[in-house]
């Protein structure tokens, strides 16, 4: 009895663990290249949210706010265009080969202003990017997160 | 039976090491079949491990004497319980859970993210079998808990054994050592998957966001563990204290502080991307306290009231930490450029700093402690002298540091992140300051002042309730402005908002409520008296008067009980009964006390003996003042913990009204 359940564990556990089938390897789920900067952007647009929420419940000077938000809205854009560089459908015209992605987006996150208020009231009722629309003006489009302006 | 259970253990090392080999030959030669087989040896393990345990717990149960293991942790007369927590009451016994929880905790992991980090998963899997493979190798081949006794050793009388050691027949030691090594064992995990992405140079923080529930399901068993422990402590071992400093104590709260600044830092990372370099640092020193913590634990290296016996494995535990340390080490010095921080610290005032300085105070206490443990071992080595340091230089050391982390609890909700201007502060801090000072100079009024870490104390636990009481005061207040919702949905809807600051922010208040029952103990009194049945004494404003006293036997224990009429003034507040119980199996005498628990203060009375001629009872008594909040700031922390693992309200949707309300407010403006 003791050698027949000895050999069923022995047998069975190696069996189980070396005969692997191709049909028992799992698909991996699909990674993306630009995962961790969708994080990041994510992040950003909760920090902006806890920011104005701190800011609403008075934890925050209003000069303290302002500069706050103009360095997230700087590094949410540094962030989007970090992901847009890094996206293989980009036209090539858009994303030149021999600028390095780093290098691309520094360069555009360091050129990006906050276009005027009256910009944005004027232009952000409709995304360029993804064409939704939004009954206010709006900065970043509530659905693909890039610039309305 | 025995060789089964011994045949699986050695078994399941074997697999051990054929899945760290396959996981990472199959990731480097990039054979997916061999990193599955890998995985599979995973389970393969965990199925091994259970046969041998439940072998194991078959073999306590139904009273084997033949396994030594068996005679020595169990005996006919104990309650079923206790015969199954004997699985941990010894050496091997609780090397065997330590190895199968680590098995279950590998198989969760393995199973859950089957689909997911294809890159870094056969690395996980690695460092997670290489845990567990040295776990292994103590049971295998040096304390094997399917050893049997040779025929004449010992002094167990046939059909009998040693009994479980009477102390830890307690409830909460039924599941006081499970949770504190469900505990030590899952910090196994964040470590692995930390170690993982930085041999794939993961980039982003993959890790962090995968392991954070674990994480904090792991401290919080830590956290119940630590406090089973202490409440065990104040009710059986009969001198009313729930923490004496003790070295296998302080192992178990080692792991907890710096997992404790892990949990902190941690989102800095992920706020900021700050700190990378620090949370590995810090997440990697957790699991070696843990496996520091165990060695201690188990090894005897210094003397502790946990009465562990030396052994043998101790060698093996300084071989596994010296080689883990280096190898960690290694691996965070030669990965340091892909743990740049993206961001710098913008300013003094701010969320940031106050995190850091946490972090600092908390691993500057870690040190204390871990000093004060050492002591003994590092005096022994360099003076050949063992010279034990004791509770008051921890105390000393502690208290201060204890009260500079509660000053930045209440601290850190009040500034904002990146930066906060004078005015901001000096509007946040008014009301909670004046709370503190006004309850100070009440409490000094009343004659606190002769104990000032005291007063301040209390000081400090009011500033914090009143921060975090304002923290939901104006987040619910705001709410309830806007969506014109009562003032407790809108406490809720904010909470569930972000759960994980405001669940955070309730743990702090668990801290706090802590905080004022370790607080009261500044006001203990006691006395030892000896008398006989109708006799009476006094105690504070208690008058207590012993009516009787009994004796008598069961299977398990011949036992002695005293009736105690407590009274204050001219009114009778109750009776209460402290005994003294001598097992039979183990010959060890055990106190039962009685404690009247109140919020304001416990009566508490342990039956220390009987006097020389046998007719007076010798009554040890104390009142321990607001002792009982001890107990509720661990609901507290615990409930807060829950609600840190409940998910925030999805993300895009804040996102959607964050940017709103950043148009909104841009165009106001600049009207």
């Amino acid at each position: 009895m003791v050698i027949t359940i000895a050999v069923a564990l022995v047998v069975g556990t190696i069996v189980f663990t070396l005969f692997v089938r191709s049909q028992d390897v799992p698909e991996a789920a699909p990674v993306s290249p630009t995962a961790h900067l969708e994080e990041r952007k994510s992040q950003v647009y909760e920090n902006l949210r806890d920011l104005q929420f701190e800011f609403r419940l008075g934890k925050l000077s209003d000069a303290d706010y302002q500069k706050t938000k103009l360095d997230l809205q700087r590094e949410l854009a540094r962030v989007l265009a970090e992901i847009d560089a890094l996206k293989p459908a980009a036209p090539p015209a858009q994303q030149p080969l021999q600028q390095p992605v780093q290098a691309k987006a520094a360069a555009q996150a360091k050129a990006y202003v906050p276009p005027p208020a009256s910009a944005a009231s004027a232009n952000g009722h409709t995304c360029p990017h993804c064409g939704s629309a939004f009954p206010q003006p709006m900065k970043f489009c509530g659905e693909c997160g890039k610039a309305m302006a | 039976m025995e060789n089964i259970g011994a045949l699986s253990i050695l078994l399941a090392f074997c697999l051990a090491v054929y899945a760290v080999i396959g996981s990472v030959i199959g990731k480097l030669k990039k054979n997916p079949f061999l990193v599955v087989s890998g995985e599979r040896a995973v389970y393969s393990v965990w199925i091994l491990l259970s046969v041998a345990s439940g072998l194991l717990i078959y073999s306590l149960i139904t009273g084997d004497f033949r396994l030594a293991y068996v005679a020595a942790h169990s005996d006919q007369t104990m309650p079923a319980i206790y015969k199954f927590t004997a699985w941990w009451g010894g050496q091997e016994g609780s090397l065997l859970l330590w190895a199968w929880l680590l098995a279950t905790y590998s198989a969760v992991v393995v199973f859950t993210n089957r689909k997911k980090f294809r890159d870094m998963m056969p690395w996980v899997t690695a460092v997670l079998m290489t845990t567990l493979t040295f776990f292994l190798i103590l049971i295998a081949f040096v304390l094997s808990p399917f050893g049997v006794l040779e025929a004449g050793r010992g002094n167990i009388v046939e059909g009998m054994g040693r009994g479980l050691n009477p102390l830890l027949q307690y409830w909460t030691m039924v599941i006081h050592p499970p949770m504190l090594y469900l505990g030590y064992v899952g910090f196994t995990v964040p470590f692995a998957f930390a170690m993982g992405s930085l041999i794939t140079r993961q980039p982003g923080e993959a890790w962090i966001h995968t392991t954070r529930r674990w994480t904090i399901v792991t401290w919080l068993f830590q956290s119940t563990g630590i406090l089973l422990g202490q409440g065990w402590a104040y009710a059986v071992l009969g001198w009313g204290g729930y923490w004496a400093w003790d070295p296998v104590e302080n192992a178990s709260l080692l792991p907890w502080i710096t997992a404790t600044a892990f949990l902190h830092s941690v989102m800095m990372q992920e706020k900021k991307g700050m700190m990378k370099v620090w949370n590995m640092v810090l997440i990697s020193g957790t699991f070696f306290l843990c496996i520091f913590g165990t060695f201690l634990t188990r090894s005897g290296v210094v003397s502790s009231v946990h009465a562990f016996a030396q052994s043998p494995i101790g060698k093996y535990f300084v071989y596994f930490l010296a080689i883990g340390i280096a190898a960690t080490l290694y691996m965070i010095l030669d990965r340091m450029k892909y743990l740049k921080s993206e961001a710098r610290l913008e300013s003094v005032v701010s969320r940031e700093s106050s995190f850091m300085f946490n972090n600092l105070i908390l691993v500057a206490s870690c040190f204390a402690v871990l000093w004060g443990t050492l002591f003994p071992v590092i005096s022994e080595a360099v003076t050949g002298e063992k010279i034990s340091v004791d509770a008051p230089f921890f105390n000393r050391i502690n208290i201060p540091i204890g009260l500079g982390l509660m000053l930045l609890t209440g601290v850190g909700p009040l500034i904002a992140w990146r930066r906060s201007s004078v005015e901001s502060l000096k509007r946040a801090f008014f009301w909670p300051s004046i709370a503190a000072l006004v309850l100070m100079a009440a409490l000094a009024v009343f004659g606190v002042y002769e104990h000032p870490y005291a007063l301040v104390s209390f000081g400090l636990c009011m500033f914090v309730t009143a921060t975090i009481s304002s923290e939901f005061w104006k987040g619910s207040k705001a709410i309830s402005a806007k969506s014109g919702v009562g003032l407790i949905p809108s406490a809720i809807e904010l909470t569930h908002r972000n759960t994980r600051r405001y669940g955070g922010y309730l743990v702090h208040m668990g801290i706090v409520f802590m905080f004022i029952g370790y607080t009261g103990a500044a006001f203990n009194q006691d006395v030892t008296k000896e008398v006989a049945p109708g006799g009476s004494f006094q105690l504070g404003h208690y008058n207590l008067k012993v009516t009787n006293m009994q004796q008598g036997e069961n299977d398990n224990y011949t036992w002695q009980k005293l009736s105690v009429e407590a009274s204050r003034g001219s009114q009778t507040i109750g009776t209460l009964e402290p005994a003294k119980r001598f097992y039979k199996s183990s010959q060890q005498p055990t106190s039962e006390v009685a404690i009247r628990r109140r919020l304001n203060e416990d009566l508490y009375l342990n039956f220390a003996g009987v006097s020389n001629d046998n007719q007076r009872a010798v009554i040890q008594a104390y009142v321990f003042p607001l002792v009982s909040w001890v107990w509720i700031g661990y609901w507290v922390l615990a409930i807060g913990t829950l609600v840190c693992l409940i998910p925030s309200k999805v993300r895009l949707s804040y996102a959607r009204t964050q940017v709103l309300g950043v148009a909104e407010k841009h165009a106001k403006v600049t009207k």
